[in-house]
């Protein structure tokens, strides 16, 4: 049957299930102060932190962490968990949960308040959500960033010191586990909600409001691990080792406690993108036809749904320990600090890898773009991705080796290890076919991802000599592991997200990134960022441990030139700021329709994207990235606007 | 076109675009529903590793000095509760599926109601434990069993609860057409939902099962 037949014959109501059938507004929606938008969030969850405090105190006073300090690890759970009770439900996120109580169901939904402050709410449309999450990791990278200047600053000399040794491995914790909760959502967040559907030509998220809950929740992670800081700090780095762990002050409550909240967000959102790019793919959009970036969304989502939950559980049991006392990683009692290191790597491991296939995603789907022709061995990616996601859930003994692991285990895991880089390369050796002999437009984004290619090459190759276990044994522990992840993670992800977000802002935004400033922030970025890490392989094979304050003096050297190329690399996310609010705000240069000449389907659609995405429902009519090939068939056909009586736009 | 569609600045649709919209909510709520199992058995893993993980290690020989037991009868009490919630939700989702409305209101809410008396005993029974929480490996375990027991209860009351609500509500409104057979997109998408939740809550009892033994029987 074809469309046009149909639109004679239109129905009206509540059939489509789209966000925006519009309902009368409830009070919660409208403009004004009685609204819920991100003041009201504040509000409630400042008095949910009040009441949770309270309640602590109420039920267990005198019970306290340190004899007569006063401060009672049950109120600070309480406190912070009601505060992000209080968050959510200030922001308007409990709301349909609680309708649903009285039968309301997700079809009768309520149009959103159309104009700037829907940025500040609670919203539908994946869109916005796109927007809010950039907003959000730039924060969290802001103030990881700062935290990472104060470490650099404290290496420059090893025997005279700014903090003292507490309070710097306490900067070092919160700098680790900022930066690896923001690099969790960094792409899958600002970049998976907004283009996935785009690119697979839906006009909605499955499950919108689940989206818009892991944002917020997101951001209640975020100031529940900040909270750490006033609450005096956590003493174990990002890894959260007991016993550590247990002996630990009021701090360590809000790192497991952001982690169990941020964990839950992470677990919605790979919810959400999944079930979204398993249904909502637009007639014709086979599995073979899906873009590269949406497939390593999809096996990020799967490491998300799947792993993500064990660390949520590893959180609560520490939670419990801390709370009530259970001895889940207190080995004196029955428990086993072993047990936190297993549940934490079980989830730890996949992680890494959330951490990277959704950079291999944008690099696969720029690399076409740029090199103007297909992606080389495109089925190989997407198996390359899928078989690092199910790898990835049977090497994490490999952060265990030296933990009192049985021997006899050690050459299975170093051998699983090992094999995870085989998929890995095929990946990498995908990028390497479409860039070999290829025309390259050397525009801004392209620039990021060979950067990319040349970092995680570094990074890639330490991670093999890393699962090697006897050289495993001499540098575990040390500035080598250290640099071998910075590399994969900001060398690999983050430049990633800077590709994606300067090719996608023009169409998020409508506006172009000024290029000269961009250079400029590229060409720091990439030199600094090496001239940074690179050193530190140098200073861990030298034996210079992580998380100490302090080291031998012939490091310094060293140490230094890595600190000064630090500075320099915390320059030039300046410029990128500045970039950001020049090209945006002060002198704003309006973005042609598709700048880089994309087939992609996100550049097909009007800008600003309308909140239905599509005026009709794209049919993809080939495979993507068909360029520079004469008489190619366009990538979808958009159906008829004015003219119903098209023959050719049918669905079937 | 309807009023609403033109206030919104939303083109309106083919049927056959809806139609296929439709599908994909419907289908969504499908692989929603069994990706909530996989979220959910990865959850509920990892207590039962940790349990024979402690287990096993039996660190100071404090995994169970004296086989110390949780209350026998209320677990007891507890998952047989829980089984005839799993019961009820599913020979309800079998009523629906026939074609009895009534039947199935009836079976969810004696449902909401045994789960809501198994989630009270759950806590009551956290007052009546013979051990402290951190005296061994198993008293810990059992007490992240018992929270993860809560959540579970809390979900499948809750996930009950407002699927009835909501076919209550669609009767309803929709008059003269029953959700168990209308083509009306809401009756569609709650039987979907109906069907995710039956899903669930089989699952729930199976897993329930499980810990039960591992916790009160082993
Ligand atoms: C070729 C693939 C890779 C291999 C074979 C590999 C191997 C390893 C090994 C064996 C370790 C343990 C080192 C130790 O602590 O002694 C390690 C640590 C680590 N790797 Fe990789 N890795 C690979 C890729 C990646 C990627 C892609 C990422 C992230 C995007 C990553 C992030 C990390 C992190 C965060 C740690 C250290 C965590 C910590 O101790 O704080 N790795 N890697
Ligand atoms: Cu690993």
């Amino acid at each position: 049957m074809t469309i046009s037949d149909e639109r004679s014959t239109e129905v009206s109501g509540p059939v489509s299930g789209h966000p925006h059938n519009t309902r009368k507004l409830s009070w919660t929606q409208r403009p004004g102060l009685l609204s819920q938008n991100l003041l009201t969030a504040i509000v409630f969850g400042v008095i949910g932190y009040l009441i949770g405090h309270w309640f602590g105190n109420y039920l267990a006073s005198g019970y306290s962490y340190i004899a007569n300090s006063g401060q009672n690890s049950i109120a600070n759970t309480l406190a912070l968990a009601f505060g992000v009770v209080g968050w959510l439900g200030g922001i308007g996120a409990l709301n349909y949960p609680f309708a649903k109580l009285f039968g309301v169901d997700g079809l009768e939904e309520e149009s959103p308040v159309d104009n700037w402050s829907k940025y500040f709410r609670y919203s539908l449309d994946h869109k916005i959500v796109g927007l809010q999450y950039v907003v959000g990791v730039l924060l969290f990278m802001f103030t990881g960033g700062l935290l990472a200047m104060a470490i650099r600053t404290e290496l420059l000399n090893p025997t005279t010191h700014i903090f003292s040794p507490d309070v710097y491995i306490k900067i070092v914790s919160e700098h680790g586990t900022i930066m690896m909760m923001m690099a969790t959502s960094i792409i899958v967040g600002p970049l998976g909600n907004y283009f996935v559907p785009l690119m697979i030509g839906a006009r909605r998220m499955a499950f919108p409001r689940i989206e818009a809950l892991s944002f917020w929740i997101f951001t209640a992670g975020y100031m529940v691990i900040f909270s750490a800081l006033p609450y005096g700090g956590f003493p174990t780095g990002w890894t959260g080792y007991a016993p550590l762990q247990t002996q630990a002050g009021p701090g360590m409550v809000s790192y497991l406690l952001g982690f169990a909240v941020i964990g839950l967000g992470m677990i919605l959102a790979g919810f959400n993108q999944a079930v979204t790019i398993i249904n909502y793919r637009a007639p014709g959009m086979t599995w073979s036809r899906v873009p590269v970036f949406v497939w390593s969304i999809l096996a990020t989502a799967a490491l998300l749904t799947l792993a993500t939950p064990v660390l949520f559980a590893g959180g609560l049991f520490g939670l419990l320990d801390k709370t009530v006392q259970t001895a889940f990683y207190v080995d004196e009692h029955g428990g086993s600090s072993y047990l936190w290191q297993n549940l934490f790597w079980f989830f730890g491991h996949p992680e890494v890898y959330i951490m990277a296939l959704p950079g291999f995603g944008i690099a696969g789907e720029l690399l076409p773009v740029f090199c103007r022709r297909p992606l080389f061995a495109y089925k190989v990616s997407a198996a390359g991705m899928i078989g690092v996601a199910l790898l990835s859930f049977f090497v994490w003994q490999h952060h265990l080796f030296q933990s009192g692991i049985n021997p006899d285990m050690r050459p299975l895991f170093m051998l699983t290890t090992e094999l995870i880089s085989i998929p890995t390369g095929f990946i990498y050796l995908v990028g390497m076919g479409t860039l070999y002999r290829a025309k390259i437009r050397f525009e801004l984004p392209m620039l990021f991802v060979l950067a990319l290619f040349f970092n995680f090459l570094i990074g890639g190759v330490t991670g093999v000599f890393l699962s090697d276990v006897p050289v495993n044994v001499t540098v575990h522990g040390g500035f080598f592991v250290l640099s071998h992840f910075h590399y994969t993670i900001m060398g690999g992800l983050l430049f990633a997200f800077m590709a994606g977000l300067y090719y996608w802002l023009p169409k998020m935004t409508g506006k172009m990134m000024n290029k000269k400033i961009g250079k400029v922030h590229f060409w720091l970025m990439f030199v600094f960022f090496n001239l940074t890490f690179f050193p530190m392989f140098i200073i861990g094979l030298l034996g210079q441990p992580r998380r100490v304050f302090t080291y031998a003096t012939n490091l310094q050297g060293l140490n230094d030139f890595s600190s000064i190329s630090a500075f320099i690399l915390g320059f030039s996310f300046l410029v990128f700021f500045f970039n950001l609010v020049y090209s945006m705000w002060i002198k704003p240069e309006v973005a042609p329709a598709n700048p880089w000449e994309s087939l992609g389907l996100e550049w097909q659609t009007a800008t600003p994207v309308p909140s239905y995405n599509f005026e009709r429902i794209p049919v993809i009519m080939t495979e993507p990235y068909r360029y520079s090939e004469e008489g190619a068939p366009a990538f979808a056909d958009f159906g008829p606007k004015d003219a119903p009586d098209s023959p050719t736009h049918t669905m079937a | 076109m309807s009023n609403s569609a033109i206030q919104s600045g939303q083109p309106s649709l083919s049927n056959e675009e809806r139609e296929y919209e439709m599908r994909a909510l419907i289908s969504s709520i499908w692989t929603g529903g069994r990706l909530f199992i996989g979220i959910y058995t990865f959850m509920l893993a990892s207590l039962v590793f940790s349990y024979f993980y402690l287990r096993s290690s039996d660190t100071g020989l404090l995994w169970r000095p004296d086989h110390v037991t949780a209350p026998r009868a209320f677990g007891f009490l507890i998952f047989g509760l829980s089984l005839v919630t799993g019961l009820l939700a599913y020979v309800g989702r079998k009523r629906l599926v026939m074609g009895s409305f009534q039947d199935f209101s009836v079976a969810a809410w004696s449902g909401v109601v045994t789960g809501l008396i198994a989630l009270l005993l759950q806590i009551i029974e956290l007052s009546h434990l013979s051990f402290y929480p951190g005296s061994s490996g198993y008293a810990s375990t059992f007490i992240g069993f018992a929270v993860m027991n809560i959540v579970s209860l809390v979900i499948s009351a809750y996930w009950l609860e407002t699927t009835v609500a909501r076919g209550m509500r669609i009767r309803r409104e929709v008059e003269g057409e029953n959700p168990e057979f209308s083509s009306n997109p809401r009756a569609r998408a709650f039987r979907a939902d109906v069907a995710a939740m039956s899903y669930f809550q089989v699952f729930l009892t199976l897993a329930g099962a499980l810990l039960f033994a591992m916790f009160y029987l082993m």
